[in-house]
């Protein structure tokens, strides 16, 4: 049962001979150039000893390729943390669908950068980082700044590479990207010790290494097409639906499959949930779309997946943010269908009655194509015209009357003039909850979170990374006091690259998700989440690190015309909010509880049935 | 019930390291784990003994095929004298 290993390093036949093939480059050279022909337009690092080799080369690289208007082929973008390098490529990687590179140095620049990688591979994020190591003759010996990265990432990434072969270099590096972006994408970890940045190699401008295992599985994967006994069983079932959902998440953005998905929703008629990681996937304006379904979804969407009789789940996974109590879950769904890239996601959380493990979007185009063929018109207007009166009854709402400023109408004065067409990074936490929810999304790549690691601290670098991908769009960062406190030091880091970013800082003064926690479920003890004794100031940090527009907001009246000038600012603006600090993010379904028991808060009509349990302390997180 | 996973990884630096830190991480207690070259000194050849329910085996498994390194999973699910008579003849 042993399967051969291919002798010969493979290449893809490519058409011409790279036209650098045959010159010997040093190693730090031949890294620059694959990150050249691997199209990378921008790098976050921070230097180092183990990594100067490659600095140099790629200093090198852009003196030598200076743009007609002097601005370099690939510059070098410098942070204040390489967690912010990571969040920074990962942003990059988020708005533009590309490998986000970060290239720090050993020891702790690899560590700095364990948080952003794990944050990638939880949102399936495709990322390389290269990290400089200890020269191949010490490794292991405790060297300065040496930490054992492949070991401490191989825990964290989609791969990791450690080269310790000089030879092997090349064919890793542009391995490295192959596995990053195929498949369901992922971070890339590749370590490459000094000596082996230094070694003099023939570059050979094609090789790849061989990963046999890896590659038959994605070839398998990409050619799984959906027979026509599958599509005939999915609309037979349709057609006996008279209450059908999508359930849209992550996978579809990553897939590039959202076209796709408003053809096959809009021909037959069958409303959309995202999830947080889905928004975006699907027009949030439009009539199908019910927004973003989970714990702080909206109540309409919840009420929808209690209702609806056939899930059907594309990209996404179930996770517990969604699928709190998997078996209380759509429990009056008759039928379940998913699709997925990844085989490991199918059923892992909930039974399904119909999968196919494949390209998200050749599945959802074979399913239009059956369905049209045979000319399924399903009629589902009760359904929608339920949906509509649930929209209708149940919307979004929050105490419009208080003389506090309310954080959901920060988001709704911005929407007024984004539209769904700014990028939107956050942090995490309750700003995150109030942006996903009252902002609309029209188009995928807009919206830059941290899902399922949920790190705090993600929203700041995310928008320095997406505005260099997207240099000539709107990018904000809504940020939380206790978010954007975590990487504070990359403030400066916007202005010091003249990039016209906003920020906005809704200021309730602590830790605003987990009081609300705290209030629930430990009597309102609110440890170490108060911050009102803190010394920060925000606007003053902000000037001090040279932002043109800087605004701290106390007065509601004053709210739509300081958004407006906020906005309207060409440069990079600073805006902090102060809320009110009782806000809270509804609805919410409790950790552990299903969604009949969801608690809408005191401003949200509730369907009836939901018992709010007495606040207690449970393993539910 | 225990399973025994006869797992080909291709012989690279933290391939064991990656399939036993996967393990570890979905929380699947490694009973028993031999591994050994081929006669294809680039392949491995890993022999893997667990425990727990067969929706826990199976979904450690497709995890499995998803390392890079892996080549093949193949699993068996044995009980008593079975699972003895393997464990001999595999230290035979």
């Amino acid at each position: 049962m042993n399967l051969p290993l291919p002798t010969a390093v493979p290449s893809p036949a490519p058409e011409a001979p790279h036209p650098r093939a045959g010159e010997h480059l040093s190693g730090a050279d031949i890294i620059v150039q694959i990150l050249v022909d691997e199209g990378c337009e921008v790098l976050f690092g921070y230097s180092g000893g183990a990594i100067l080799p490659v600095y140099d080369a790629i200093f090198r690289h852009n003196a030598q390729h200076l743009r007609a208007d002097g601005s370099e082929p690939m510059p070098l973008i410098v942070p204040a943390n390489e967690q912010g390098a990571g969040f920074m490529a990962a942003g990059h990687a988020r708005a533009s669908g590309k490998v986000g590179v970060a290239v720090v140095t050993s020891g702790p620049g690899a560590t700095n950068l364990v948080t952003p990688i794990r944050d990638a591979m939880a949102d399936s994020v495709p990322m390389l980082a290269i990290c400089g190591q200890v020269p191949t003759a010490v490794l292991g010996s405790d060297a300065f700044q040496e930490a054992p990265v492949a070991n401490i990432m191989a825990s964290c990434a989609k791969h990791v590479f450690l080269v310790t072969e000089p030879e092997q270099l090349e064919a890793t590096l542009r391995t490295a990207f192959e596995i990053a972006r195929s498949g369901r994408p992922g971070p890339v970890v590749v370590d490459i010790p000094k000596d082996v940045q230094n070694a003099m190699l023939a570059f050979d401008g094609a090789c790849r290494l061989p990963i046999p295992g890896y590659r038959a599985r994605l070839r398998a994967t990409a050619q799984s097409q959906l027979g026509e006994d599958a599509c005939a069983r999915f609309f037979n079932a349709l057609a006996q639906a008279r209450r059908p959902l999508i359930y849209a998440g992550g996978g579809v953005i990553a897939a590039d499959a959202s076209a796709a998905l408003h053809e096959f929703a809009t021909t037959f008629g069958i409303p959309v949930t995202t999830t947080l990681m889905g928004l975006g996937g699907f027009d949030t304006t439009h009539p199908l779309a019910l927004h973003m379904l989970g714990m702080h979804g909206t109540a309409y969407a919840n009420y929808a997946v209690e209702d609806c009789d056939f899930l059907i789940a594309l990209g996404a996974r179930f996770d517990d943010r969604v699928a709190g109590v998997p078996a209380r879950f759509a429990p009056r769904a008759q039928f379940i269908a998913q699709i997925d890239i990844d085989a490991a996601e199918v059923g892992k959380v909930k039974a399904v009655d119909w999968h196919h493990v494949g390209p998200l979007r050749a599945a959802l185009e074979r399913l239009l194509r059956h369905g049209r063929a045979r000319a399924a018109q399903p009629d589902f207007s009760a359904w929608h015209a339920h949906l509509a009166q649930l929209k209708r009854a149940h919307a979004l709402d929050y105490d419009r009357d208080s003389v506090l400023i309310q954080p959901q109408a920060v988001i709704e004065a911005i929407n007024r003039h984004t539209r769904g067409r700014a990028i939107i990074s956050t942090g995490v936490g309750q700003h995150q909850m109030w942006a996903a929810q009252y902002f609309d999304f029209r188009a995928p790549r807009h919206w830059l979170t941290s899902g399922s690691m949920g790190t705090m601290g993600f929203g700041l670098p995310a928008a320095i990374g997406a505005q260099f991908a997207r240099p000539d769009a709107l990018v904000i960062d809504i940020d939380g006091d206790g978010s954007i406190r975590m990487n504070l030091g990359e403030l400066e880091t916007v202005t010091s690259y003249g990039l016209p970013l906003k920020i906005v800082v809704l200021n309730n003064v602590g830790d605003g998700m987990v009081r609300q926690w705290q209030k629930l479920f430990f009597d309102g003890r609110f440890s170490a989440t108060d911050r009102s004794l803190r010394r920060k100031d925000f606007v003053m940090a902000a000037q001090a690190d040279g932002f043109g527009w800087v605004r701290r907001l106390e007065r509601k009246e004053d709210l739509e015309t300081v958004i407006a000038e906020f906005l309207a600012h060409p440069g990079a603006a600073f805006l902090e909010v102060m809320i009110d600090p009782d806000a809270g993010v509804y609805p919410m379904v409790g950790p552990g509880k299903s969604y009949a028991q969801m608690i809408t808060g005191p401003f949200i009509a509730e369907r009836g049935e939901s018992a709010i349990a007495p606040a207690q302390t449970a393993d539910m997180f | 019930m225990k399973h025994t996973l006869f797992i080909l990884l291709q012989n690279e630096s933290g391939a064991l390291l990656r399939v036993a830190g996967l393990f570890a991480a979905r929380h699947c207690n490694i009973d028993t784990l031999t591994v050994a070259t081929t006669h294809d000194p680039a392949i491995s050849q890993l022999t893997l003994v667990m425990h727990g329910s067969t929706a826990l085996l199976e979904q450690v498994v497709r995890q499995t095929r998803k390392l890079v390194d892996v080549l093949d999973v193949n699993t068996l699910s044995l009980v008593g004298t079975e699972q003895r008579l393997l464990a001999l003849a595999s230290s035979a």
